[in-house]
């Protein structure tokens, strides 16, 4: 692989997680600094990106088996019917398919018929998007009331909605024989006039809708379907309520399948559809799709050319749909060639040059009012569109207006802020004519430091991204080992923890319990160091558990770093562990951790510090008569004060636990405290005695093997605690 | 013990032609594995590859031997016999809409935006063997995701990839194989 493809992978992935295209342009500039060939290829790699992933999940779309393909080893000609043949004549619910009337962006639509409750033909659509047919459904059946209450003589009714048995969604319609709107305008010349009035009764059908409470979200000619009724002409609004019912949370699933929607009428989405963000698309929504269905009736063509938008790319389209200012109708004619001009002028019943002056002026600007980016500034309403038409019709003022000068030129600004600060010449000439030139020659200043601060924020949300990126990979890892360590995979979790070099700040309960079981298992095999490396995170990441597993947790990683001799890193953790513990007031926290770090001699400091808690421990347990007395408190007492040297103390705690002949860790600890006190204030017979106790309890545990143990004999840890302490011992009897 | 377990503890030991001996045995496991399954389904049901291969994996290596360098094995030949198979019924159904006798997908008759499903799987195909010489690592990636279902922590773990790796191969190589299909037109 050469290096030029891997600088230019990097690159490409790097700017591809800048969301924030200023962000992204400035990483380029710089990444991309002398080297335009690398621009330009990344640059096409981001601008076929969404291109790119449509293509894959198409192609992984297909990667599903017939079970005929393994059976036969050659190839037979059918191994997949095409499922439409099949259905013809089937029963699909109550209804029998007839006939395949079309196809739309979504799915398929046939003519059907219905035998109960009542004897009629219906469109039947039946949705492929390979999505939850259970949601669409339900969140269909929610719209459906909203449905049922509309009744007007321009929307053709939505009757009913199911699943196939192969489980895809379908709605059933009143069945519209008739055209494309557009169509039908064309093919019968009806002139400006005429379609005009054909348009007003599809906006008060919309408005109707929007009345009832339901947006149609897909409004576009093969939804507006011209049906004659006596000689008369009627336009029916088809589809109402599916492309809510379809459309849902976006996932990363349903923006590919939003993304097949957009394949198909992406000249008809209103900015804020196209941009896909969750952002509520409400009443506005279509009255910008009624627009762009007015910009065609009146012109023969959208706004935007669809083939145009899809050929750039999912962010292209966006941006144009969302930036891009129109071209007004009138001006629109002026652009084409002369036998586009005659056909379009021809269908209109109108003469080209009559055409165009006809379109200037008030048509433009309703028609542009309707198409505002900010849809704040459309019309409020389907009728209010409506009724600007009928004073257009009527010779009568129109509300829309031409945008004033300076609402404009804010827009432009807005637009081409870097590049209007960058103080090129050209852009100021641009605003010239406007006469606010040097507002900007002063704005230009800010922009410099506008600049810098991007290029500062960038770094650092980088930064930020990073990190974030690694704590969720570490959050994922974590959950990953912790089901490993359910199915006893204790070699994989290790690996896998192994990998986590930054924590995740609230890993889950099942998530600090794979540190932990894994941190036990490599410490049963003697691998020390290991699971000191397991253990110590632990410590970092265990809020959750509440304090007396905490305490178990930090007597195992007492016990692993001791048992590994690196006294520095024993220090450290005895350290942590008195800032985290040290001012407890709860006695029996107080006294395990004070155990805990006692398992080396310690030095002057840390004495120091553990005295608090000693004494907190002291307190808590001095008062406690002697029949009630827990066992395990002996410990931390005694050997408290064997380091304290006061021996005879010391030895005091020990015979309370001697000659219980349990064999527990603790009696053999405590043995062993009790040799080294008895040692030390001269009494080596018995010392001598003791310790031989003490060790033939815990040679034999270890001979007969370490496993998980127990709260009453001693868990693990407490074996590895009492072996350190009898090696301290034996190194100071001189066995 | 099953065949492939043997194998597999193969090329557990080192031993050099191990690894290719995988291959042929996954792929007949799964051919076998899917017809037994056709005989309990109605005709016309599709499987999914990638259940298909768990499944194969669960039955074929037993409990003890399922460390994950095997898994990684496994996996990585899984896909690869899936893509052997996938790739020959999408070629099956592209000559059967071209009309018979056609061996190789012709790409000058190709609209790009009325390609089926099927002409995609083989036009990514073909894409892929380009970028295989190209880019070794970054075409493995695509094998075990596309073909082999594998998720990204999968592939990485089975390549001994950081996530991070994989991420950044799976988008550059996804980008990288439709722009060599677009300039083809």
């Amino acid at each position: 692989m050469s290096a030029s493809k891997q600088v230019e992978d990097a690159v490409f992935f790097t700017a591809l997680n800048l969301t924030d295209l200023g962000q992204r342009k400035l990483f380029l500039d710089q990444a991309c600094a002398g080297n335009p060939g690398l621009r330009a290829a990344v640059e096409d790699l981001l601008a076929a990106q969404g291109d790119a992933e449509h293509f894959i999940a198409k192609g992984r779309a297909a990667l599903h088996l017939p079970t005929e393909a393994f059976a036969s080893g050659m190839a037979t000609g059918a191994d997949e019917p095409t499922r439409l043949d099949e259905e013809i004549g089937t029963r699909v619910g109550r209804y029998k398919l007839l006939q395949r009337i079309g196809e739309g962006g979504c799915g398929v639509v046939y003519m059907a018929e219905q035998e109960e409750p009542v004897h009629r033909r219906v469109a039947l659509k039946e949705i492929k998007l390979g999505m939850d047919t259970k949601s669409v459904i339900a969140r269909f059946d929610a719209e459906r009331q909203a449905l049922a209450l509309m009744d007007h003589p321009n929307i053709a009714r939505v009757l009913d909605a199911g699943a196939t048995e192969a489980g895809r969604p379908y709605f059933v319609m009143e069945l519209v024989r008739g055209v494309r709107i557009t169509e039908y305008c064309d093919q019968n010349h009806l002139d400006t006039r005429q379609r005009l009035e054909l348009f007003i009764q599809a906006c008060h059908a919309i408005q109707h809708a929007h009345h009832k409470g339901v947006v149609h979200r897909d409004i576009k000619p093969s939804n507006i379907l011209v049906t004659m009724h006596d000689g008369v002409p009627v336009p029916k609004v088809i589809d109402f309520g599916i492309a809510k019912a379809i459309e849902g949370k976006l996932t990363e699933h349903t923006l590919f399948t939003a993304y097949e929607q957009l394949v198909g009428t992406p000249a008809y989405m209103s900015p804020e559809q196209a941009e896909m963000s969750g952002l509520d698309v409400d009443t506005r929504s279509d009255i910008y799709s009624l627009g762009v269905l007015l910009y065609e009736l009146l012109t023969g063509r959208t706004p935007f050319d669809g083939k145009e938008l899809m050929k750039s790319g999912l962010d292209q389209m966006r941006r144009t749909l969302r930036e891009k200012e129109p071209q007004r109708p009138s001006n629109i004619l002026t652009t084409l060639h002369g036998t586009e001009l005659k056909a379009t002028a021809e269908h209109r019943h109108a003469e080209a040059p009559k055409l165009i002056s006809l379109l200037k002026g008030d048509l433009d600007w309703i028609v542009m009012k309707a198409l505002e980016k900010d849809r704040a500034r459309r019309y409020e309403t389907a009728n209010g569109l409506a009724m600007d038409v009928e004073r257009y019709l009527l010779n009568e003022p129109v509300v829309a207006r031409p945008p004033s000068r300076l609402y404009r030129f804010q827009k432009l600004v807005r637009r081409n802020k870097l590049v209007f600060a960058s103080g090129a010449a050209v852009s100021l000439a641009l605003v010239i004519g406007l006469g606010v030139s040097t507002v900007l020659f002063l704005k230009e200043k800010e922009a410099w430091r506008e600049q810098a601060r991007l290029r500062e924020e960038a770094q650092r949300s980088q930064q930020r991204e990073n990190e974030l990126r690694l704590q969720a990979e570490a959050k994922e890892k974590i959950n990953q080992a912790a089901i490993y360590v359910s199915q006893e995979r204790f070699d994989e979790a290790d690996q896998l923890l192994e990998t986590i070099k930054t924590l995740p700040p609230k890993p889950s309960f099942d998530g600090v319990n794979a540190y932990r079981s894994v941190g036990e298992w490599l410490a049963l095999q003697g691998r020390w160091r290991e699971a000191a490396n397991r253990f110590l995170p632990l410590m970092q990441i265990d809020r959750l558990d509440e304090w007396r597993v905490v305490t178990l947790d930090y007597q195992a990683c007492g016990a692993v770093l001791a048992e590994c001799g690196d006294r520095e890193r024993y220090a450290q953790f005895c350290q942590t562990a008195v800032i985290n513990y040290g001012a407890t007031t709860n006695g029996d926290m107080a006294g395990r951790i004070l155990k805990t770090c006692l398992l080396m001699p310690p030095g002057k400091d840390l004495m120091a510090q553990l005295r608090l808690m000693a004494e907190v421990a002291d307190q808590y347990f001095a008062p406690i008569p002697e029949k009630d007395f827990p066992e395990w408190a002996v410990i931390h007492l005694s050997l408290w004060d064997y380091r304290q040297s006061n021996y005879g103390q010391a030895e005091a705690w020990g015979q309370r636990l001697a000659g219980r002949g349990k064999g527990t860790a603790l009696e053999a600890t405590a043995r062993v405290i009790m040799a080294m006190s008895c040692y030390k204030s001269g009494q080596a017979e018995e010392a001598r005695g003791e310790l031989a106790q003490g060790r033939a309890l815990i040679e034999g545990k270890f001979k007969a093997g370490l496993d998980h143990g127990n709260g009453a004999d001693g868990f693990w840890f407490d074996w590895i605690f009492a072996r350190l302490l009898l090696r301290e011992a034996d190194g100071l009897l001189g066995a | 013990m099953s065949e492939i377990t043997l194998v597999l503890q193969a090329i557990g030991r080192g031993e050099s032609k191990a690894s290719e001996d995988l291959l042929p045995l996954v792929y007949d496991a799964l051919r076998r594995l899917a017809g037994a399954r056709m005989a309990h389904e109605a005709a016309g049901q599709t499987l999914q590859p990638t259940a298909l291969v768990h499944e194969a994996w669960l039955q074929l290596v037993s409990a003890g031997e399922r460390s994950w360098q095997n898994r990684a094995h496994f996996f990585g030949a899984a896909a690869d016999a899936m893509r052997r198979i996938l790739i020959d019924k999408a070629r099956r159904k592209s000559r059967l809409k071209r009309g018979a006798g056609q061996a190789r997908l012709d790409i000058d008759d190709l609209e790009l935006a009325q390609t089926t499903p099927d002409d995609n799987v083989l036009l990514i195909n073909e894409a892929l063997e380009k970028l295989e010489r190209e880019d070794p690592e970054q075409a493995r990636v695509v094998v075990l995701k596309f073909f082999g279902g594998l998720n990204n922590q999968e592939v990485a773990e089975n390549m001994g990839l950081s996530l991070r790796t994989v991420e950044r191969q799976w988008a550059c190589a996804k980008g990288r194989l439709f722009r060599w299909v677009r300039a083809q037109h």
